[in-house]
């Protein structure tokens, strides 16, 4: 479930404070922190063209380190010329760009692409180059011997999932989801503090796309570049996003925040429908399932007697019972009312048993995941369980509605920066 | 410029204008052997590029011609045939038609070979014949492909024709081939100079035509790729 | 028949043919470049190489006689001018067959203009290159013989002088030379091509339709289609 994996690997890496709360509040996972200092800043940046199109109109835009800022908007909205201003591939017709406190128009322009990764759509990969050699591009441009740079391409390969053997093929060879990995290794080659990304996942197919999505996700909780990625998708944008800048028609922006306030509070209604519909359940994947209250009352060993177990269930009102084994891990569901004919003397894990369906992660799965696992159990209720899989309690849609209604309370309306 | 007066000087006799070996007369007959074989070039390329082009069969057998006809060695082809034939019409006919055929050939096929798939389709979609998908579709959109390959066709078909003069045909090519041999360079400057104008004249004709002949929607139609 | 003479006259014939060639790519590589990037100046020079080669080369030759005599020069300047107009568009389609987003990435990537035409387009500009200079090879191999009709050496001696006494065997000999010669070149330039590009598939997607390279411009070329 990609929601599982969005929650799982965004966990390494970000600060959230799950860890020693008080279990029956839901935090807010605090993803988008400004982390160090603003690196890439945009003052009253405007962008022109002759014939009187305004493509970006007076942006001012502040790109924190460390993160992956996302523009994303609609066709023609002036996020791709935002981002290509930062390379200087389009210059600004007024207004200026910062990179680390200093103009880019100071800069010699090839100079200060070398230190800037780039990474487009159809990857763009020099067809007359070994894969090796193309990933090796800008430190052979630099000034790294042959030798360092098919070194470094070796690592990179590696580090972005391609086999070793593709080294010295070439690249209408590869596939288009390995060409992309390739066009990302190239663009990270030379261990640039910023990397640029233009609709980088439009061009391959959804299960690639994703498994994509995934790949950056890891990449930057282990690299932590500056990331500014430009997507029309904006599934894509609050799967990798740190921040997400909403642009509207004619390059100004109507929104800039992290996913999870854009689905929570949504600037206006131009925002709201670019967002698109299921908001509010799309949202609970920033929930974190810790603050989940979970019952642990109807969990029995396999062990237990039978009509022991029958009991307790009876008292706590419930009608099934979750078996678990030796080791605590869960079984499956018992019927209270299978349980209670079994002959006297048996033992819980004798029963008939459901399966118990999907399971959550207590630390790290959203309440997203939390939900989903409940409407898909046979029974209403959710197994969750910790990293050794071993059961913790169950949810229910009771329990799930109230941690909704504890997160809803706890926060203000959110004021979330529009930048305009 | 030495050219040119070598040639003006030779050209301003009256008696070059005079005769029939006279200027006139040299400029029709290189007309004449031009537009034969273009003509017969013609009949013979088009169809068969339309054929091929339509139906795709011998496709290989066109790609083969275009990539090897240019290593025909026109004076070879000129010569052995006057030695078998003796010198008669075919001897001169067949290396020009020969030589004009290739490159109508080829754009023909390339013409008409290149329609978009999807205009073809919409025509046989639409209940055309074959012949009315040739007719009012395939080759008006090939049109100016068709032009260009007359157009190419004329160039080496004049250029083959002066050369002919060598092995005893008339036309301009009879003032370079007589002017070298008695060494008057007079004459065969104005012999070349002759030829380049009409070789000229006869491009511009074909500009003509192509502004003709071509449908309007297609002038757009630059070079290939 | 005096076969002494043959690889003397072998050698000639190539000399004249490749080296018209290769000085047409000389020439054209930078004009090419110059009008893959000012598309307006695309238009004027390929309608200037297209009249040039609408002349008969007999005709150029003849001109130039005044001027550089009766030497190999004088054959060798026509025909680099006629190998322009098949290397200056083998030369644009070449340079426009690089993919926009390979140009693009090679700018991000920080490459000054001159180092991305270098190691990037030209690389990836060389198998249309090296067809248009396979035509432009053949071509010239085979017209340098005309220059046997001013005197100039080559193969073409054979067939004249196998014609002026009546001795076929002579110029089967010539013109079989001249068409081996031919392909021999053709085929050497193949070869070249599988050794530069490695990287191509082998059925490489035919981008630009080989069989009309060296047709001369249309009227008005309007540039990328």
């Amino acid at each position: 479930m990609w929601a599982d994996t969005l929650i799982k690997l965004r966990g390494g890496g970000m600060r959230s404070n799950v860890a020693g709360t008080d279990q029956r509040k839901s935090p807010v996972l605090r993803r988008g922190t400004p982390e160090g200092h603003v690196l890439i800043t945009f003052e009253s940046v405007t962008k022109r063209y002759p014939g009187g199109t305004v493509a970006v109109d007076s942006l001012d835009l502040e790109v924190p380190g460390g993160q992956t800022m996302v523009l994303v908007g609609p066709s023609g909205c002036g996020k791709t010329t935002t981002l290509r201003m930062i390379n200087r591939l389009i210059e600004p017709t007024s207004g200026r760009i910062l990179l680390d406190g200093q103009d880019i128009m100071q800069s010699n322009p090839s100079t200060l692409r070398r230190g800037i990764g780039y990474v487009i759509q159809q990857s763009g990969l020099f067809p007359h180059r070994t894969i090796e050699d193309n990933i090796g591009t800008v430190p052979l441009l630099i000034g790294w011997g042959k030798g360092r740079a098919r070194a470094r391409a070796r690592e990179l390969m590696e580090l972005v999932g391609l086999d070793e053997s593709l080294a010295s093929r070439y690249p209408y060879q590869l596939s288009g989801g390995q060409q992309q990995r390739v066009g990302v290794a190239r663009a990270l080659a030379a261990d640039p503090p910023v990397l640029l990304m233009d609709e980088p996942f439009s061009a391959v197919d959804p299960i690639v796309r994703a498994s994509l999505q995934d790949e950056l996700l890891r990449l930057q909780a282990e690299l932590h570049k500056t990331v500014v990625l430009v997507t029309h998708d904006v599934e894509e944008a609050i799967k990798v996003g740190d921040q997400v800048a909403i642009f509207r028609p004619g390059g100004k922006i109507a929104q800039l925040d992290t996913p999870e306030r854009l689905l929570a509070a949504p600037a206006d209604s131009y925002v709201e429908n670019f967002l698109g519909f299921d908001r509010g359940i799309r949202r609970l994947s920033f929930l974190a399932a810790s603050g989940l209250s979970l019952d642990d009352r109807s969990v029995v060993g396999e062990d237990t007697s039978a009509s022991m177990a029958a009991d307790t269930a009876r008292q706590a009102g419930d009608d099934w019972v979750l078996v678990t084994d030796g080791g605590h891990q869960p079984r499956g569901w018992a019927a209270v009312s299978d349980l209670e004919v079994l002959p006297s003397g048996s033992r819980a894990g004798q029963a008939r048993l459901e399966p118990y369906g999907h399971t959550f992660d207590v630390r790290t799965d959203s309440l997203r995941a939390a939900l989903d696992a409940t409407v898909l159990s046979p029974t209403g209720q959710a197994v969750g369980v910790d990293d050794d899989g071993q059961v913790v309690g169950v949810t229910s849609y009771e329990l799930l509605r109230d941690a909704i209604h504890t997160v809803e309370d706890a926060e203000p309306a959110a004021a979330s920066e529009t930048a305009s | 410029m030495r050219f040119f007066s070598f040639a003006w000087n030779w050209i301003k006799q009256p008696q070059q204008w005079h005769g029939s070996e006279g200027i006139p007369v040299r400029i029709l007959e290189q007309l004449y052997y031009t537009g034969l074989s273009l003509i017969i070039a013609a009949l013979i390329a088009i169809p068969l590029g339309i054929l091929i082009g339509h139906t795709g069969r011998g496709a290989v057998l066109v790609v083969n011609i275009a990539n090897a006809w240019r290593a025909i060695p026109t004076l070879a082809l000129l010569v052995l045939l006057t030695i078998w034939l003796g010198f008669s019409v075919l001897a001169w006919l067949t290396p020009l038609v020969v030589l004009g055929i290739p490159p109508i050939l080829v754009n023909v096929y390339e013409g008409v070979a290149g329609v978009d798939p999807e205009l073809r389709d919409a025509a046989r979609g639409m209940g055309m014949t074959p012949w009315q998908q040739v007719r009012k579709v395939e080759v008006p959109v090939a049109m100016p492909l068709i032009v260009l390959g007359l157009r190419t066709g004329a160039i080496f078909v004049v250029a083959t024709a002066t050369i002919a003069a060598y092995i005893g045909l008339g036309g301009l090519g009879r003032y370079i081939i007589d002017g070298l041999a008695v060494n008057n360079y007079g004459e065969v400057a104005g012999g070349a100079l002759f030829v380049v104008l009409l070789a000229l004249a006869v491009q511009a004709l074909f500009v003509g035509v192509r502004r003709a002949v071509v449908p309007k929607g297609l002038r757009q139609q630059g070079r290939t790729s | 028949m005096d076969w002494s003479a043959v690889p003397g006259l072998t050698w000639e014939s190539a000399y004249l043919g490749i080296v018209p060639a290769l000085i047409g790519l000389v020439v054209s590589l930078p004009l090419g470049i110059a009008c893959a990037r000012w598309r307006w100046l695309y238009g004027p020079v390929l309608s200037a190489t297209s009249v040039l080669y609408a002349l008969p080369s007999l005709a150029l030759f003849i001109v130039l006689i005044p001027y550089t005599g009766l030497t190999d020069t004088t054959v060798i300047i026509p025909l680099t001018l006629f190998s322009l107009c098949v290397l200056v568009p083998a030369v644009v389609d070449g340079m426009r067959s690089v993919p926009d987003p390979v140009r693009q990435a090679a700018t991000a990537m920080g490459f000054g203009t001159l180092r991305r035409l270098v190691q990037v387009e030209l690389p990836v500009a060389v198998p249309i290159v090296i067809a248009g200079l396979r035509v432009a090879m053949v071509s010239s191999i085979s017209l340098a013989s005309v220059g046997q009709l001013i005197g100039v050496s080559s193969l073409g001696y054979l067939i004249v002088d196998g014609y002026q006494r009546d001795f076929p065997t002579e110029i089967y000999v010539g013109g079989g030379l001249l068409i081996a010669l031919a392909l021999v070149c053709d085929l050497l330039l193949v070869l070249l091509r599988r050794a530069l590009t490695p990287w191509r598939p082998r059925r490489a997607r035919r981008e630009v339709p080989e069989v009309l390279i060296g047709q001369p411009a249309p009227a008005f070329p309007r540039g990328a289609a």
